[in-house]
This record gives structure tokens, C-alpha cells and sequence, in this order.
């Protein structure tokens, strides 16, 4: 992940209230492990709206997208996340003290 | 060689556990302890056993799973954390994957080294695969599960929550399986009861009794079998009597009339 400062990892992590959803469903559910047509279900979403969401959350690594057969898999890429967590943390300090 | 629950009335029930590498079907309607014994089935296997399991549910959220085991003093997350469990949340078609050669489930198994498996349940299963591949389909699942010398359980729901009609499942899975385990409310003396009760083990004998069971504060207990009724899987059993009861009752009568 090309480094970025605080506003554009938090843009893309909770820029939506769609990505603040998803990111507390697998936070909560870290072992989901699903299409995006099941996620949307998970969270009450049409699939369209998800998958428009969940692209940005793969880009920084928070989520892992993978093919098998004919489906697209997501679940939480839970090593990536906790660095970004940490990242963001550290960042939201340095914007504090700065 | 054998797989214990856990569960130790119903490990007496089935001669020592379940057959290792067996398919084991629970079946019950809703609230009747379907989940409850599949995770203290796998609960038990990572405390108890040494054996490392995998718990596949399709509806219920890991978040609720994780409080709801809570409620019997399981600790989910802490055997997640340990390696020892772990809890996917997916969807039929994704466990229908499951089958081909590179799939998601599988790198699962090999991390937890899972020697058990639930799927949770497979009704839902049944509602993605067209009925007329349903059987072949399921078939394949059992095959691929014993292939990776799993001793899995699957649950399935039953509608029928009373009444003398019970069908375990539509498709013939029941064929499929090596052993059935039924749960079922039945009606006592005007209070609701759960019944347990083998059906089949492949291979082995087992106890036939069908038996009172409460779901405690610990998890499955298994009680004494309902010896003083019959008709209890009809959900409205009535007071059998036995021989020696009926001679106490038929002495008491004659004591009356003199």
C-alpha cells in the first residue's frame, strides 16, 4: 500500500456509511467469507451499492477479494488490518500532536 | 474408533461417541438444541479432545454465535485465538465450492488441522442445489468430507414440530449419512419437554431409548429415557402402562370394591 496521509485512509476506509457498515460487519464477523451478494445480504444492502464499496476496501488491504470457480470471495484480510488499524492510529496522534 | 461428543449420556447412548470419518445428521425444528449440540460437539472436541474443529454456519452471524456460546461458558473467540476453532460465516453457493479443487474451505481445514466439522445447517444447503442435483450434490459433500477423514454433523431443520408426521428430510439425505440424531418437542403433562433419540448408526448398535434432554446452563444434558409413556414422537405421548403398574392399579381398583 503506497503510503497516504490521514484524510485519504479515512476517506477510504469510512468514507460511506455503506464502508463504516462493512467494515464493522467483519470486524464483529471476522470469519465471513462470502460473495458480495451474500455480504449485501448481511448488512440489508442491494449488491450493486456493496460492491461499489468494498473495491476501495480491497485497494487498501483491509479486505481480501479472491477468485474460486466462478465466485468472487471476500473476507477480512485480518494481518493487513491490523497493520492499517495501527497505521491509522498513529496517524490520527501525529495529526493530534501536529 | 470413536468420537466422543462430549456429551457424556449421549456418548453412552451411542456406545462410546461417533464413528471417526462418520456423517452425522441432527435433526430437530427450530429451538429444539440443533446448534447447541453441534458446537459443544465441537467446543468439547477442542477442550476436551485435542481434536481442532471447524464451524460452517450459513444465517446465524459468528457475533451471535460467539454470545450465545457465551451463555454455556464457551469461549469461542478464545479457541479461535488458540488455533483451535474457528467459526466461517458463508453462503450455500461458497460451501458448494467446497467440492472442487481449489476452493476456500479447504486452506481452513489444513491451518485449524480440523478433525471436526459442523455445517450448520444443511438445509439451506438443499434450498441453493436444484432438486434434481440435490442428492449427487450432497452425496459428493459426504464423500469429499470422508475423503479428508472429517467426522462432521451437519443439522437440518424439521417442520414438523408436532404431530405423528416426521420426515428427516425430503431428498434422502438420511440414506446419505451414517447417523441420525432427532430432537424433538413433545408435550408432557401440559409442559413442553425435548426428546432425543438415535435413529440410525451405520455400522454399530446403539441405545434406541428415546430420552428427556435439557439445554443448562453447561450446555446438552441428556436425561433418563421416558419409560412411562409412549407415543413421545408424536409430540402428544400418552401414559403406557406396565405390566406391574397396571396389577398395583388393578389391585387398588379391586381393594375399592370390597
Amino acid at each position: 500500500m503506497k503510503e497516504t496521509g490521514l484524510h485519504e485512509l479515512s476517506e477510504k476506509l469510512i468514507g460511506s456509511e455503506i464502508k463504516a457498515e462493512l467494515l464493522r460487519l467483519f470486524h464483529m464477523n471476522p470469519g465471513i467469507l462470502d460473495t458480495v451478494e451474500g455480504i449485501a445480504r448481511r448488512v440489508g444492502r442491494m449488491p450493486k451499492d456493496v460492491e461499489a464499496e468494498i473495491s476501495p476496501l480491497v485497494e487498501v488491504g483491509v479486505l481480501r477479494r479472491e477468485r474460486f470457480g466462478k465466485l468472487d470471495i471476500v473476507s477480512l484480510n485480518t494481518g493487513k488490518d491490523k497493520e492499517i488499524r495501527d497505521r491509522l492510529a498513529a496517524l490520527v496522534k501525529g495529526d493530534m500532536e501536529g | 474408533m470413536r468420537v466422543p461428543t462430549g456429551i457424556s449420556e449421549l456418548d453412552a447412548m451411542l456406545h462410546g461417541g461417533l464413528m471417526r470419518g462418520d456423517v452425522t445428521l441432527v435433526v430437530g425444528s427450530a429451538g429444539t438444541g440443533k446448534t447447541t449440540l453441534a458446537l459443544q460437539y465441537l467446543v468439547n472436541g477442542a477442550m476436551k479432545f485435542n481434536e481442532n474443529g471447524l464451524y460452517v454456519t450459513f444465517e446465524q452471524l459468528p457475533a451471535q454465535i460467539y454470545r450465545d456460546a457465551a451463555s454455556f461458558g464457551w469461549d469461542i473467540r478464545k479457541l479461535e485465538a488458540e488455533g483451535k476453532l474457528r467459526v466461517v460465516c458463508t453462503s450455500p453457493p461458497v460451501l458448494a465450492q467446497f467440492v472442487e479443487p481449489r476452493n476456500p474451505i479447504d486452506p481452513i481445514i489444513e491451518e485449524v488441522n480440523a478433525k471436526r466439522i459442523v455445517i450448520d445447517s444443511i438445509s439451506h444447503l438443499e434450498s441453493f442445489i436444484p432438486a434434481s442435483e440435490l442428492r449427487s450434490e450432497l452425496y459428493r459433500l459426504v464423500s469429499h468430507l470422508k475423503m479428508k477423514e472429517l467426522t462432521s454433523v451437519f443439522t437440518s431443520e424439521s417442520h414438523e414440530v408436532f404431530g405423528d408426521r416426521l420426515v428427516v428430510t425430503g431428498v434422502g439425505l438420511s440414506f446419505l449419512v451414517d447417523c441420525i440424531i432427532l430432537l424433538r418437542i413433545v408435550e408432557v403433562q401440559s409442559s413442553l419437554k425435548k426428546a432425543l433419540t438415535i435413529l440410525k448408526i451405520r455400522g454399530s448398535d446403539h441405545d434406541k431409548s428415546l430420552r428427556e434432554f435439557e439445554i443448562t446452563s453447561q450446555g446438552i444434558k441428556v436425561a433418563a429415557p421416558f419409560t412411562q409413556y409412549e407415543g413421545v414422537l408424536t409430540g402428544a405421548p400418552r401414559l403406557s402402562l406396565s405390566e406391574q403398574r397396571f396389577v398395583e392399579m388393578f389391585s387398588k381398583a379391586s381393594e375399592k370394591k370390597r
